[in-house]
């Protein structure tokens, strides 16, 4: 299962037939979950209609979470198989990532202005995600900051590898030192604290954004396969290669 | 052992060659802290609570801007090739580079601590706890600097560049760093300083591996 991966063409088939279909599913749920979210949904008794921010919100900062999870997973196998596909689906999670930590962020911000009346506030859950946002620009900036692109890659997996371990530590101490926002309530103990109305929604838009982050990080690894295959067969002709950028980066 | 003594030798006798290099960060440092009273104001009541945490910031940016060429010059002048093909295993390299670093940028920074904290009005009380917090923080910050300096090595922009990547990674040292300084109850054994020498000991283990691997990478590409 580890060796099938590793021949690009084959993954490139697989991908090419996982697109369409995650595609088309993850367009199905969003929009079943916006219906559900904008329209078929109670506002709440507390935040009127602000909380319909949270089916954006919640789904966004998840993803960003897990997406470093799997950054950190990609990065360990890249640093101890030199799997090439880890290389390369690490760089294609890094901006998707980036971008649900900045979507989490900026939601988060508009509905921190009607509820807490200030769009930032210096509280532990904002402040660590917004280092795990800086993480990823890091790790981006170091995948990317190489003449030779593939000479990023083995940093970055070792800075991103670093970032799983100091994540828990990062939370942990903005946990300390000030908090504000509310505590989890979909995972606890004592089970669901979300009414099934608002819960529908939440979870199709979760299912959702899952499904769209994993067809984003699919076209990406496919495309950023087929960039270097550009790049290998220019040197091979012996011609200069197209200046060493990575796409949308 | 003994190839980590001579390392550290040799990092000190580069470094006393330009002591001059040393008396730049420490003024670095205190024209840092002589910027805030200047932007802030000198009222005492505004600057009195806010001197801990500038001390902090001020020794975590002097301490960073000297990470700079910690491993470029090595690998200019092929004195990391050496290091590569001799007994002494990158790691243990990478240690004896963090002591001497440590020895020629945090210790200056610690001994002048003091005269900062006078400067600033710090309680004297709260010293003997600031300078233990400060000396712990600033070994942890040199093993973070150790792994941005490794991993930009090479890099384009590697001064900037590993500034992004070890801010984001300070944070913890600095939280528990400025908590550990002003101990609430009055004793110097408190859980932020334990947690601060928890994260040093982490530090302590992951860094010299991590940049050990990322400067065989570089040393593999050539010294570009």
């Amino acid at each position: 299962m580890f060796d099938y991966f590793a021949n690009p063409t084959r993954f490139v088939r697989i991908a090419d037939a996982l697109f369409w279909p995650l595609v088309i599913v993850a367009s199905g749920l969003l929009m079943a979950g916006l219906y559900y979210g904008l329209i078929a949904s109670p506002a709440d008794y507390q935040q009127g209609e602000t909380v319909r921010i949270m089916y954006v919100h919640v789904p966004a900062a998840w993803l960003a979470t897990l997406g470093y999870v799997l950054m950190g997973i990609c990065a360990l196998f890249y640093i101890v198989w030199r799997h090439p596909l880890a290389d390369v689906a690490l760089r294609a999670m890094a901006p998707v990532g980036a971008v649900f930590a900045m979507l989490t962020l900026v939601t988060g911000s508009l509905w921190g202005k009607p509820m807490w009346g200030a769009w930032w506030v210096w509280d532990a859950r904002l402040t660590s995600m917004l280092i795990l946002f800086f993480f990823y620009v890091a790790v981006i900036a170091l995948a990317n900051g190489f003449d030779r692109v593939e000479r990023g890659s083995r940093p970055a997996a070792l800075l991103a590898l670093v970032g799983v371990l100091n994540v828990p530590i990062v939370k942990f101490s903005v946990d300390w030192w000030n908090t504000l926002h509310q505590p989890a309530s979909l995972i606890r103990s004592g089970g669901v604290s979300v009414d099934p109305a608002m819960l529908t929604p939440l979870l199709l838009m979760l299912g959702g954004f899952h499904l769209y982050f994993a067809a984003v990080v699919i076209l990406r690894m496919k495309t950023l396969l087929i960039e270097r295959r550009i790049t290998s067969l220019q040197l091979r002709q012996n011609r200069t290669p197209a200046p060493a950028r990575e796409t949308g980066q | 052992m003994n190839g980590v003594v001579q390392q550290i030798r040799r990092d000190l006798l580069i470094a006393w060659a330009s002591r001059l290099d040393i008396g730049v960060i420490l003024l670095f440092f205190v024209i840092i802290v002589t910027m805030f009273p200047l932007a802030i104001g000198p009222q005492p009541e505004i600057l009195q609570p806010l001197a801990v945490p500038l001390l902090w910031i001020a020794a975590f940016l002097s301490i960073l801007a000297g990470f700079d060429r910690l491993f470029a010059a090595d690998l200019r002048d092929g004195w990391l090739d050496q290091v590569a093909l001799s007994q002494l295993p990158l790691f243990a390299y990478v240690i004896a580079k963090a002591i001497s670093h440590w020895l020629v940028s945090g210790l200056p920074i610690l001994l002048a601590a003091p005269l900062i904290g006078l400067l600033l009005q710090i309680d004297p009380w709260v010293m003997p706890s600031l300078l233990i917090a400060l000396a712990i923080g600033t070994a942890a910050l040199t093993l973070l600097g150790v792994i941005g300096a490794s991993l930009a090595t090479g890099a384009r922009h590697g001064g900037g560049l590993m500034a992004l990547l070890v801010l984001p990674l300070a944070v913890p040292v600095l939280i528990f760093g400025v908590l550990a300084s002003v101990p609430e109850t009055g004793q110097l054994l408190t859980p932020h300083l334990k947690l601060l020498g928890a994260i040093m000991a982490v530090l302590l283990a992951i860094a010299p591996p991590v940049a050990a691997a990322a400067l065989g990478e570089a040393d593999d590409d050539g010294g570009s």
